[in-house]
């Protein structure tokens, strides 16, 4: 059984349709991020999922039972989630007394509240911080003390609204370890929303991509940046490479893709005819300075149009006919001797080429 | 001019020596407003609360009937309390008509409007996401109405001075309810009007001055609580 | 521990505000406790301004008050509003001088009877200059020559009270319509007590009717004589009335029949004949218990 399920879920906003059919569902302990652009919708389906706004319409299950409607079990089953707000603010009061606040509304006695909210100032590395006033502190310190507010009750949902939109990256690494020390020891199940897709990709064991109010695609994130369902997903995953052509035959499931007289191989359940794109991701794709007899069966003599290096790694332009995008280490772009204008070979195996529709 | 003077110079006499019949008029004026303030706010600062915090048809409307009821003649509601609570109104029963309680309850009445309205308005000077966080940190209704007051607390304060300020100020509704009985309902306001038509001016005058420290005071504390905290 | 004293700092508010209500006040008047409910019985009294005005009840109301363990409430009112309180019920007893609605109230069955307890006269005063000139005359012809000279001003109680009730009582007997005296120019209506009249008419130097107890009380602040003080329509006699149990039973009865016994005692009546003697040179009041006749 899933712990926490939604079907078909639309929410209105005047006459602004946002959520247009979403259908979720997490396990427990699970880690689902939900990628998508500004607007797509996170925000609206986390507070959905905590019972904050009730959606226009679809179901909410949580650990099975209908809490869309009924107010009794709303406020029990919401004191059973928590969501930190993408920007979180805080009480008028101590920090101590912003994270006590979940224990005091659900009546716990002072001594319980105080152990409890000391081990979390520690658990969130601000246990000096109790007496000081919450309004005070800097973006990453008050991050954390959302965290820790919302984490207080130990909830068995942690909803997170771009948790590190922000953040300097020393905050943000330190919120990313605590949500996963959270997901770790208290098997917390967490639902995050955000536009970095590295963040998902690192944090999360599913994602789901949000677009304009539809869940575009949902699985395993290698299964997302390696093979997106359709060219929105894939555009907005980074797919660099992303080449328009017809296919010209369907080989048992081998299809070959005409680019502008060029042939490109994939696997594919597509007919002869059909417009497709063929997407690539860069790292995907290997250079040599001479035709090799490798395993990959598309193999193009390409021109270099640009190196640009990012960190480690080296982004080449190529020119085969069509523009490619390959990814390489710096280290070997510089043993091949690679430049602007020197003739290479690209290849690419037939299962690195990933083709949708359009 | 020498009329005024005279007055004057006696009436500081009258505060200066703590006159009994002075200290007894304007301490009772203090406590009644004091009471009728608590009273209406204990009152008025939860209701406000609701209403600021439930969105329903008609709440803009509501609002503004509110806020034109601020300055809703205080002889008018004298008048409505009275023929309630007179033994041959609905809440004669009672018997508190010519009493402090019923003077309490007529203040109470007068104050509501600016109590109710000026705690809607400090409210909604509050973070729209207080109200969220506090509810998805699993509040009920009122935790979250609670918790909304508290971030509007000296927005809240400066509603209730002004309450008082309108309750002990006033005279029309103390009069007429509370009959002006000398050492029982006799406060401030209403020892002020009888006493200059009568002519005992520096009683009147001393009171007069004991007001207008208060009124001073009661805006000096305003001023602190705006400047301060918001 | 914050929600804690949240909820102390609220408790003790609500406990001050009701002892607020309830509690006397610092012993800033030590022999007058202040309770909200009637911890101590009350009794309360509508009275004429002009009773009030000449302090007579402030001097009678601690004498009462020893003697019957009881708090007197004395209500500032004209005799018309003191009417209109005994008919809701909302006083125990009224002490007015208008004797035809007073007999009438009675028997309407809202009071149990009239008692009259003294009596003074009216007068007529005004500007020592006179513009008008009725020094001397007669009350009626004195209203006539106001009404034909259009001299000088005239201040009226406008109050409905029982001195305003004697007024029209005048203007009728010398003949003229009251709504019409009442649109004169010089004609105001104060709409106040009897005191507060006196100093009105005093501050426009106009002249007025008053009754002799508050215009001598008042007399060292006003720059008023007495012009007109003879006639039989200037007798004003005050009464006291219980008002009826049977039609507001939750009235105190025993205790307004103790003040009408109080007003009427021998002891009582000889303070009324010397109220006033030893500040005025004269007394403000004629006792007059016993003479129903009035």
């Amino acid at each position: 059984m899933f712990l926490l399920e939604v079907a078909n879920l639309h929410q209105k906003y005047g006459k602004k349709e946002v959520l247009k059919g979403v259908d979720l569902s997490v396990e427990k302990g699970e880690v689902l991020a939900l990628i998508g652009p500004t607007g797509a919708g996170k925000t609206t389906v986390l507070r959905i999922l905590d019972l904050l706004d009730a959606p226009a319409a679809g179901k909410i299950y949580f650990a099975g039972k209908d809490v869309t409607r009924y107010q009794r079990l709303r406020l029990e089953t919401r004191r059973r989630m928590a969501l930190v707000f993408q920007k979180p603010v805080a009480f008028k009061a101590s920090v101590y007394d912003n994270i006590a606040y979940a224990l005091k509304v659900r009546g716990h006695n002072g001594s319980d509240i105080s152990a409890k909210v000391s081990s979390m100032l520690n658990t969130v590395d601000l246990a000096d911080y109790g007496n000081r006033n919450a309004q005070t502190l800097s973006g990453g310190e008050a991050q954390r003390v959302a965290l820790a507010r919302a984490m207080i009750t130990q909830p068995e949902v942690l909803l997170l609204d771009e948790p590190t939109a922000n953040l300097d990256p020393l905050s943000t690494s330190m919120i990313e370890n605590l949500i996963q020390r959270f997901n770790r020891e208290y098997e917390t199940t967490i639902i995050m929303a955000t536009h970095d897709m590295a963040q998902g990709q690192r944090l999360a064991h599913r994602i789901g991509v949000l677009m304009n109010g539809e869940l575009m695609q949902i699985g395993k994130p290698e299964e997302i940046f390696a093979r997106p369902r359709n060219m929105k997903v894939a555009q907005f995953v980074g797919v660099e490479n992303i080449i328009k052509g017809t296919i010209s035959s369907n080989d048992g499931g081998v299809v070959s893709v005409d680019v502008d007289g060029k042939t490109i191989e994939g696997i594919s359940d597509y007919h002869a005819g059909e417009e497709v794109s063929v997407c690539i991701r860069p790292e995907d794709i290997t250079l040599a300075l001479s035709k090799t007899s490798s395993s990959a069966r598309n193999s193009f003599p390409a021109e270099i149009k640009l190196i640009a290096s990012s960190g480690a790694l080296a982004r080449v332009e190529l020119g085969c006919g069509f523009p490619l995008v390959a990814l390489l280490t710096r280290r070997s772009a510089q043993e091949m001797g690679l430049e602007v204008g020197k003739d290479v070979y690209a290849s690419f195996k037939a299962t690195a080429a990933h083709i949708i529709k359009g | 001019m020498t009329e005024i003077g005279q007055g004057f110079v006696k009436a500081l006499e009258l505060i200066i020596s703590l006159d009994p019949e002075v200290m007894e008029i304007a301490w009772r004026s203090l406590r009644i407003s004091a009471a009728s303030t608590v009273l209406a706010s204990l009152i008025c600062i939860p209701i406000g609360g609701l209403i600021h915090f439930r969105s329903f048809r008609g709440k803009r409307i509501l609002i503004n009937i509110i806020q034109t009821f601020y300055s809703f003649p205080t002889v008018a509601i004298g008048l409505l309390v009275f023929l309630m609570i007179s033994r041959a109104g609905p809440l004669g029963f009672l018997g508190i008509l010519f009493t402090p309680a019923a003077m309490v309850v007529g203040q109470m009445v007068l104050i509501t409007p600016i109590l109710l309205g000026l705690t809607i308005s400090a409210l909604s000077g509050v973070d729209k996401a207080i109200k969220d966080t506090a509810i998805s940190l699993g509040a009920t209704e009122f935790q979250a109405i609670w918790a909304i007051i508290k971030e509007a607390r000296y927005a809240v304060m400066a509603a209730v001075t002004m309450g008082f300020g309108r309750a002990i100020s006033e005279v029309g509704c103390a009069m007429m309810v509370g009959g002006n009985i000398r050492g029982f309902t006799r406060i401030m306001t209403t020892a002020i009007a009888l006493e200059t038509v009568r002519g005992e001016l520096e009683l009147a005058i001393a009171l007069g001055i004991i007001l207008i420290g208060l009124a001073l005071i009661i805006n000096v504390v305003l001023n602190i609580i705006q400047q301060r905290y918001t | 521990m914050k929600k804690k004293i949240w909820l102390m700092s609220l408790a003790l508010l609500l406990a001050m505000s009701l002892v607020a209500i309830g509690c006397p006040a610092p012993q800033l008047v030590p022999d007058e406790p202040v309770p909200l409910l009637p911890a101590l019985e009350r009794v309360r009294v509508a009275t004429t301004t002009s009773l009030y005005d000449t302090g007579l009840w402030a001097h009678l109301e601690p004498m009462f008050e020893e003697e019957f363990g009881v708090e007197l409430d004395v209500l500032y009112a004209g005799t018309g509003i003191a009417l209109e309180w005994g008919r809701r019920g909302d006083v125990d007893a009224i002490a007015t001088h208008a004797r035809a609605r007073e007999e009438e109230f009675v028997a309407e069955g809202y009071g149990v009877e009239r008692v009259v307890f003294a009596y003074n006269y009216f007068l007529i005063v005004g500007p020592a200059d006179d513009p008008a000139g009725i020094k001397g005359l007669g009350p009626e012809e004195a209203f006539k020559r106001l009404m034909e000279t259009g001299a000088g001003r005239f201040v009226s109680r406008g109050d409905d009270s029982g001195t305003h009730g004697k007024e029209k009582a005048i203007w009728r007997e010398a003949g003229f319509d009251y709504e019409v005296v009442r649109g004169a120019e010089w004609y105001i209506e104060a709409g106040r007590g009897m005191g507060p009249t006196l100093v009105m008419a005093s501050e426009e130097q106009a002249y007025t009717l008053t009754d002799m107890g508050t215009f001598l009380a008042f007399k060292a602040d006003l720059d008023l004589v007495p012009l007109v003080t003879e006639g039989d329509i200037l007798l004003n006699v005050y009464s006291v009335i219980a008002i009826c149990p049977e039609r507001h039973p939750r009235t105190n009865i025993e205790m307004a029949n103790n003040l009408i016994d109080f007003l009427t005692s021998p002891a009582i009546q000889r303070l009324i004949g010397l109220y006033g003697v030893e500040e005025h040179g004269m007394a403000l009041f004629t006792p007059a218990a016993g003479m129903e006749g009035k």
